[in-house]
């Protein structure tokens, strides 16, 4: 239930807060743009009236200036000294940071912005923690806080050994669900879910270091993940070793001195006799449709109706659509039951062969004609296969014991053929929860193959390959190719700086519609195409692609390098 | 654990609402006073405040100085780890670091090498800076993306994804991971969608001879995932939870455009039937202002 409220002033916040004694406060915000705004709106609207504080401050300042001259000058110095107040996100340096945390525990401080995203990397804690909403930011929108983010943040409020008691304000926003905070609050902590999954360098370390795929699967199938899967597997296996006892306590009974295998074959010989039994045709209209289906190719000259009469030569075959050229050039499609007489010879799809090749179905004629199958043949032929596993099956049983025995060592087998059907069973489960693992690994083994970082066959990493696993970074297939065809070197600084920016910065973030230069622009497009080069091999092995590039990111970043004002650079992007 | 830490956000409030009982009368039953107004230039002070707020209030500030002694589930994990792997959960802010650093201190005193691996760059700089005050410049070196010094020193502050990569290089190389111990602070980060499965492999891969210790935030299955880590291992991994909820106790309060604070819960552990109150009548007429996009 949401309670929309308009956000208070920064000031205002720490003046409410302040009135309840209810500072230093960590205030969190959704974005790092707004906690920088945030702070400094704040320095500029409060005054701290303890000038002791604001003395200690810009003691402290001086002090950590000469040891750090990188934060010298720099403009949240101010925001820091005025106002007893900072921001803290994952874009600042860290000396920044050092100095934040040395005026926070050393009580200096009133309050800091920080964002949600980075509430694991604050280790300030502070009286007070506050949000404005129930919501994170996410690289594309918003989502809901999940308990354990909202533990994270709450874990700052109370300072062990200076506060008796820790507080979480839920402060106005346009967002805030007080109820939502509520829940979230007496919710118990979330389950570590396991995030495993397929990389090339992960792919490449371990290729490189065993040699072999079945090693690299195996520390696959050790994943959090599959942990769930290989208790299941396990629990198959003993299923699968428990019905293998029975079937040889079965044989044993029967005096069979057969192996269980011969069981397992036994089922699956029985098994094949069954699908072949049902498969049969039973009309004629089957039989022909399924003959149809062998014969009817790209090449074969067919006739259409029961007489014939109209010749076409078969230029493409979907299921049951047949299209083609007729005699006079023109296409035609139709569907594969009306086809009559099917002629022998395949040409060759070429224009100027079509005519010899009408011209040789007329001179030579029901010669030519592929003879239609009779269902008395088929059925003939597939009682053969029967009949030839039936001989099989009965020859199954040892040749040298005597009819009696024989006979109790098939009913044996018949009499195992449950359990033996189990087993198939489990084992083809197990190979398809093994494959589940396994399954991204290949796909992506068979990418780097396409590209030359692995021998699949071999199951070796190549000199490449090597080099490319050196580099331990994402997306490592375009940064490997691109470095590969000497893209990176040939860049200047601005350029360099974008196209690093496209690549890294999320595909669905939006930096606002700077102008890119040609420049940039024409070094961006042979990145993209090296980028698609990849995708497409990625496409072909079933390997969901790496997200495009992104080039208002590129363009960000290009002004940034080309010494735009950081501010400016901020109001024109909608940069964070 | 769920049970002792829920009973932390309203037993504690209401014993502590019991000591300083004069009336009875229900949150959300109170008259609505006018607001109390704070210019910016004022300087703070304290707001005149209703019987509920004062209440949420009662007994802010800081406690007397104390000498500091470990926990309980401190030195018991720091005794266990003597023995095995060991997992601690427990909420930020209660001491998850002494433990990693006295087992350090043990360590380096000895001559021997550790690991310890954050997962943000931020981080690390921080507990580089925290060690070096702590052991020493020369005995601790930091590994990130962006810095590398004193890399052969005893102690190795770096991300995650630097320490998987040299377990990558030592199976590749031959060479052997140096070390004792290895601590994954914030070890819960093996659930981030991007980034989580550095933390598995890095477990996967440790070699058995070397400590494992991982500092996670408190977490849903810990028992299910020591016992992974046990499996995968083949060491025991013991689970070592701080009992109770907080170090510090934790209340919630709401706050109002005009400076009225209250609480969040009522004394059932509700929501404060005037905050849904208010939700009810303000939801009627959802605003249409959008986002501030900044």
């Amino acid at each position: 239930m949401k309670l929309s409220m308009p956000e208070m002033l920064p000031a205002t916040l720490l003046a409410a807060l302040g009135g309840y004694n209810l500072l230093p406060a960590i205030i969190f915000l959704p974005t790092r743009r707004r906690c920088d705004q945030a702070a400094s709106e704040a320095a500029f609207a409060r005054r701290d009236p303890n000038v002791e504080r604001h003395e200690a401050r810009r003691e402290f300042m001086q002090g950590f200036v000469a040891e750090h001259p990188e934060v010298r000058g720099h403009r949240h110095s101010d925001t820091i000294i005025r106002g007893g107040v900072a921001s803290h996100h994952a874009g600042h340096i860290p000396a920044r940071k050092l100095v934040r945390d040395k005026l926070m525990s050393a009580g200096l401080l009133d309050a800091i912005f920080a964002t949600a995203t980075v509430a694991a990397g604050v280790d300030f804690p502070a009286r007070t923690v506050v949000l404005m909403g129930a919501d994170a930011r996410t690289g594309s929108g918003w989502r809901m806080l999940t308990a354990s983010e909202l533990q994270q943040m709450t874990g700052r409020a109370g300072r062990r050994g200076r506060d008796n008691v820790g507080f979480i304000v839920a402060a106005p926003g346009l967002h805030q669900d007080p109820q939502r905070i509520a829940e979230l609050l007496k919710a118990p902590p979330d389950p570590l879910v396991s995030q495993f999954r397929a990389t090339y360098t992960t792919l490449l370390n371990l290729l490189d270091a065993f040699g072999n795929f079945a090693q690299v699967r195996e520390i696959a199938e050790r994943s959090f993940a599959h942990r769930e899967a290989a208790h299941h597997i396990t629990r198959l296996e003993e299923l699968r070793f428990e019905n293998e006892n029975k079937i040889k306590t079965k044989l044993q009974n029967a005096n069979c001195d057969l192996s269980f295998s011969v069981a397992l074959a036994f089922e699956r010989l029985v098994s094949a006799r069954a699908r072949l039994q049902e498969g049969l045709p039973q009309t004629r209209a089957e039989v022909l449709h399924r003959w149809l289906s062998e014969v009817v190719q790209p090449g074969r000259i067919v006739g259409i109706g029961r007489s014939g009469k109209r010749l076409v030569m078969v230029t493409q075959r979907s299921q049951g659509n047949v299209s083609g050229i007729r005699e006079d050039g023109r296409r035609a499609s139709f569907a594969l039951e009306r086809i009559g007489p099917v002629y022998a010879p395949v040409y060759r799809l070429r224009e100027q062969f079509i005519e010899e090749a009408f011209a040789e179905v007329h001179a030579k004629g029901r010669e030519l004609v592929i003879p239609e199958p009779r269902l008395r043949d088929v059925r003939t032929e597939e009682s053969d296969a029967l009949n030839l596993i039936d001989q099989i099956i009965e020859s199954i049983a040892p040749a040298h014991l005597d009819a009696t025995k024989k006979t109790a060592c098939i009913e044996a087998l018949w009499a195992a053929i449950g359990e033996a059907e189990a087993i198939q069973r489990t084992s083809r489960q197990i190979e398809s929860m093994r494959e589940e693992v396994w399954q991204p690994f290949e796909r992506r083994a068979r990418v780097l193959a396409a590209l030359g970082y692995v021998d699949f066959d071999r199951e070796r990493v190549s000199e490449r390959g090597r080099w490319l696993a050196d580099l331990h970074i994402d997306r490592p297939l375009l940064v490997g190719e691109a470095l590969e065809n000497g893209l990176l070197a040939s860049l200047d600084t601005i350029s360099a700086s974008a196209t690093v920016a496209a690549l890294t910065a999320d595909e669905d973030r939006d930096y606002g519609e700077l102008e890119l230069d040609d420049r940039i622009v024409s070094a961006l497009a042979r990145f993209e195409d090296i980028g698609f080069k990849v995708a497409t091999e990625e496409w072909k092995q079933g390997v969901e692609p790496a997200p495009e590039m992104n080039f208002s990111a590129a363009a960000a970043a290009a002004r940034w390098a080309g010494g735009a004002d950081w501010s400016t650079l901020v109001n024109e992007t909608r940069a964070e | 654990m769920t049970n002792v830490r829920r009973s932390h956000g309203k037993g504690a409030g209401k014993a502590r609402r019991r000591e300083n009982k004069p009336s009875r009368r229900k949150a959300g039953q109170q008259p609505l006073r006018s607001t109390p107004k704070v210019s910016l230039a004022d300087p703070p002070r304290v707001i005149a405040q209703s019987r509920d707020v004062q209440r949420l209030l009662a007994g802010i500030g800081a406690p007397p100085p104390t000498v500091f002694k470990p926990d309980a589930f401190q030195l018991e994990a720091l005794a266990a780890l003597e023995f095995e792997d060991v997992l601690v959960t427990a909420p930020t802010g209660s001491g998850k670091t002494w433990i990693a650093r006295e087992e350090i201190r043990r360590l380096l005193a000895a001559g021997r090498r550790a690991w310890y691996t954050s997962p943000l760059k931020a981080l690390t700089n921080s507990k580089y800076q925290e060690f070096i005050e702590e052991f020493g410049a020369e005995r601790v070196g930091i590994l990130t993306g962006d810095r590398k010094e004193n890399t052969d020193a005893l102690l190795i502050v770096g991300t995650t994804e630097i320490y998987r990569n040299q377990l990558f290089d030592s199976l590749r190389g031959g060479g052997e991971v140096p070390g004792r111990l290895v601590v994954l602070d914030e070890a819960h980060y093996l659930a981030d969608e991007d980034r989580g499965h550095v933390w598995e492999e890095a477990i996967i891969l440790t070699p058995p001879r070397i400590r494992l210790l991982l500092l996670s935030a408190t977490i849903g299955n810990a028992s299910e995932f020591a016992a992974w880590i046990e499996d995968v291992r083949g060491v025991r991994c013991g689970v070592v939870t701080r009992p109770g909820a907080r170090p510090v106790p934790l209340r919630a309060a709401f706050l109002l455009p005009d400076k009225r604070l209250m609480p969040l819960f009522n004394d059932a552990g509700r929501l404060n039937p005037e905050i849904a109150r208010m939700a009810e009548t303000t939801s009627a007429k959802p605003p249409r202002s959008p986002r501030r996009n900044w």
